[in-house]
């Protein structure tokens, strides 16, 4: 056998994984197909609707283990094969067992530049793993990722494909780590253009209760 | 400091119409109070306007594509083929907004949904659409799900759907999530997502305007374009034309990042002195500090150093002229203190994280690229990788079925031009530590 049969250069897909979950749990719910159906609806062939659906399937199951991929494929009505290919082309879908809490950091470009790093090693320290691992009871994924598009409140991080957390500190990073252990969610932080403090007084928004302002992070921000 | 001027006029007294002051300007109830959808009655119900009249108007305006290309928008409607019966088209409004540096988007998407939703439908009036997508990054999940409640607002209100105000017109307007890939910003790419497909860009021509998503003829327009449509519409293309740069006129979100006192997103006309931006509007550089370098308008347009920039107004030919370029606007302002090996370090390694891989010269090439500036960062570089990188650069630029990687080649070229000694230095330092004499290697 050529040699890089038995060690291939990349990572293939198992042909018969084993179940990730057992069979009566593998099912979508009655809502849930409604919804998918509703997706379906939205789009001239039925694969349009094929990331929305795999976005509701890792919400339900928490990650995409391929025969999770499969019943979304089924439900949408795609070849699974395909639905794969989607599944491991974009970042945000977990191909892996991820924490319940995923912190995806961003050290990119102007959150490198004000500290990016140091907010990344802060938490690698405080939580004792390495950027790609989980810790020991599951509680936490720390990512390293690319621009959010938040850079003017940099440094910042996301929580598991939801809440932006801005203008990172290592106090604020303390209480994001306590909240979340208290199994409370962190709020949507609305961040209050300049020109609206000078002109609205603050945030333009009556309807969210936590605010930010753009700021700078001190030049001197750096951890033992 | 001397007072100097650049196109914009006196940008002081500006008044704000993207992000106007008005308190919960993002609810249809505040937007209606305050003239929203009147564009959209007003094409649909006054027969002065029939789509080439709309289009028209914004090719008057002189609006210029916000994604990025710069590409005058009234011009791209009109590569629209003629309608024929049957045969679906469509508009994409891009709001995948990953190019680092830019942050402008997802603030009008926050503040202001609405004039997206009814530029959207001008654009669909004008076009002769019967149907729009909204394409979000799919990090932006909580902005989604707030716009998706003042969408379906909007449809109760019957301003998107069947038989628009009454008036026969009917248009579906659709938000698809994406799921983190910084390549479906790229027009085609965002198509193929669209359509369920591994993102990768397609090969041009076929144009979208020719063959879009599912074959049929699409437009792709940026958020910020589509957002400034209305206000076209309400005060004239004229009035439009007529704030800012000359030739690339009108409101313009400007995302301010890095070491200022004052970041943040701030709306201004085009044609701002970049000093008068730096200094005066985000409150110059934090600690005292001296200006180091500005990356003008995201990631892959190139670095001008702070002597580069005295007189230069925030527009297309002006930012050119200085050996840069506009892009989405993203302003990046690094102070004296920045290392700016390892800052293109970081961008490097974005753009191997981000290529699709179907091009070999971008695959590789981005891949190379991070692996010689790493070298040089970790004190490992030689004086002749310096050459090399900006030889692998003219392999990639131009090579390529998409623009990522001349987006990728552009920053490595022009810092390693504009920063030149920097990275020698961190190069000779790993000559010296590995005990060759320097005597003989500097020419
Ligand atoms: C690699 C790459 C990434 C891009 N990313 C974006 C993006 O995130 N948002 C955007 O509006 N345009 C992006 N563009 C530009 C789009 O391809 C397209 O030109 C633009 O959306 C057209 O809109 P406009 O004419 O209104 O500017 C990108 C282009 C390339 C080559
Ligand atoms: S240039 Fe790069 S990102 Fe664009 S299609 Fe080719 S490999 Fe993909
Ligand atoms: S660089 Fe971190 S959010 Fe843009």
């Amino acid at each position: 056998m050529a040699d890089f049969i038995k060690n291939p250069v990349v990572e293939l897909p198992e042909r018969n994984p084993a179940p990730s979950f057992p069979a009566s749990e593998l099912v979508f719910t009655d809502a849930e197909k409604a919804q998918i159906a509703e997706y379906v609806e939205r789009y001239p062939t039925a694969d349009g609707a094929i990331m929305r659906a795999l976005w509701l399937a890792q919400e339900k199951f928490g990650y995409l283990p391929p025969d999770v991929i499969k019943l979304a494929a089924e439900e949408v009505g795609m070849p699974y094969a395909k639905a794969y290919g989607v599944a491991t082309f974009y970042t945000q879908y977990y191909k892996k067992k991820m924490g319940a809490h995923v912190l995806d950091v961003c050290t990119c470009f102007s959150c490198q530049i004000c500290g990016g790093y140091d907010m990344l090693h802060y938490l690698e320290n405080k939580l004792g793993i390495h950027k790609g691992e989980t810790t020991e009871d599951g509680q936490f994924s720390i990512q390293e990722v690319e621009c959010l598009g938040a850079c003017g409140s940099a440094p910042m991080l996301q929580v598991t494909n939801g809440s932006y957390v801005h203008n990172l500190t290592t106090d604020k990073v303390d209480a994001l780590i306590d909240a979340l252990r208290e199994g409370k969610s962190w709020p949507f932080e609305s961040v209050t253009l300049p020109q609206d403090e000078d002109d609205l007084g603050g945030n333009r928004r009556t309807d969210v209760t936590a605010t930010e302002t753009y700021q700078t992070p001190p030049a001197s921000e750096t951890i033992a | 400091m001397e007072a100097k001027s650049g196109k914009a006029g006196d940008w002081r007294s500006y008044e704000r119409v993207l992000l106007p002051k008005v308190k919960d300007y993002h609810q249809l109830e505040v937007y209606e109070a305050n003239g929203g959808y009147k564009a959209l009655r007003e094409i649909l119900t006054n027969d002065k306007w029939d789509p080439t009249a709309v289009t028209n108007e914004v090719k008057k305006s002189g609006l210029k594509g916000r994604g990025g290309a710069g590409f005058p928008t009234g011009l791209k409607w009109s590569f629209m083929p003629p309608v024929v019966e049957g045969v679906p088209r469509y508009l994409c409004c891009n709001g995948d907004e990953s190019e680092p540096g830019t942050f402008k988007d997802r603030q009008l998407l926050e503040y202001n949904p609405h004039a997206v939703f009814e530029g959207m439908l001008i654009a669909s009036y004008a076009m002769s659409l019967a149907g729009s997508y909204l394409y979000i990054r799919g990090e932006y999940a909580d902005w989604i799900t707030h716009m998706e409640g003042e969408l379906k607002k909007a449809y109760d209100k019957g301003y998107v759907g069947k038989n628009i105000m009454g008036s026969g017109f009917s248009s579906e307007l659709v938000i698809h999530k994406g799921a983190g890939a910084y390549i479906c910003g790229e027009e085609s790419s965002l198509m193929n997502s669209l359509e369920g497909k591994r993102a990768y860009p397609r090969v041009k021509p076929p144009f979208p305007a020719q063959k879009g998503i599912w074959g049929y003829p699409t437009t792709i327009n940026n958020v910020e374009t589509l957002a400034a449509v209305p206000y076209i519409i309400n005060r004239g293309g004229a009035w439009f034309a007529g704030t800012g740069a000359e030739k690339h006129p009108g409101p313009v979100l400007y995302g301010i990042s890095g070491h200022v006192n004052r970041p943040g997103v701030y709306e201004y006309p085009t044609g701002m002195l970049m000093t008068d931006l730096i200094y005066e509007v985000a409150g110059g550089i934090r600690g005292g500090k001296k200006l180091k370098a500005v990356v003008p308008g995201g990631s892959s347009t190139p670095v001008l150093r702070a002597d580069m920039i005295e007189g230069v107004t925030m527009d297309a030919d002006s930012l050119r002229e200085a050996g840069s370029m506009m892009g989405t606007s993203g302003m990046l302002v690094m102070d004296e203190d920045t290392d700016m090996v390892s800052f293109l370090r970081r961008i490097t390694h974005f753009y191997h994280h981000e290529s699709c891989g179907q091009c070999t010269p971008c695959r590789e090439g981005t891949g190379w690229l991070e692996n010689i500036v790493t070298r040089i960062d970790e004190g490992e570089g030689h004086l002749r990788d310096l050459d090399l990188l900006v030889d692998l650069c003219s392999e990639m630029e131009g090579r390529t079925v998409c623009a990522l990687a001349d987006a990728a080649a552009w920053p490595v070229r022009y810092t390693i031009d504009r920063f030149r000694s920097e990275f020698e230095a961190k190069c000779r330092a790993s000559l010296v530590s590995s005990g060759i004499d320097l005597a003989e290697v500097s020419a």
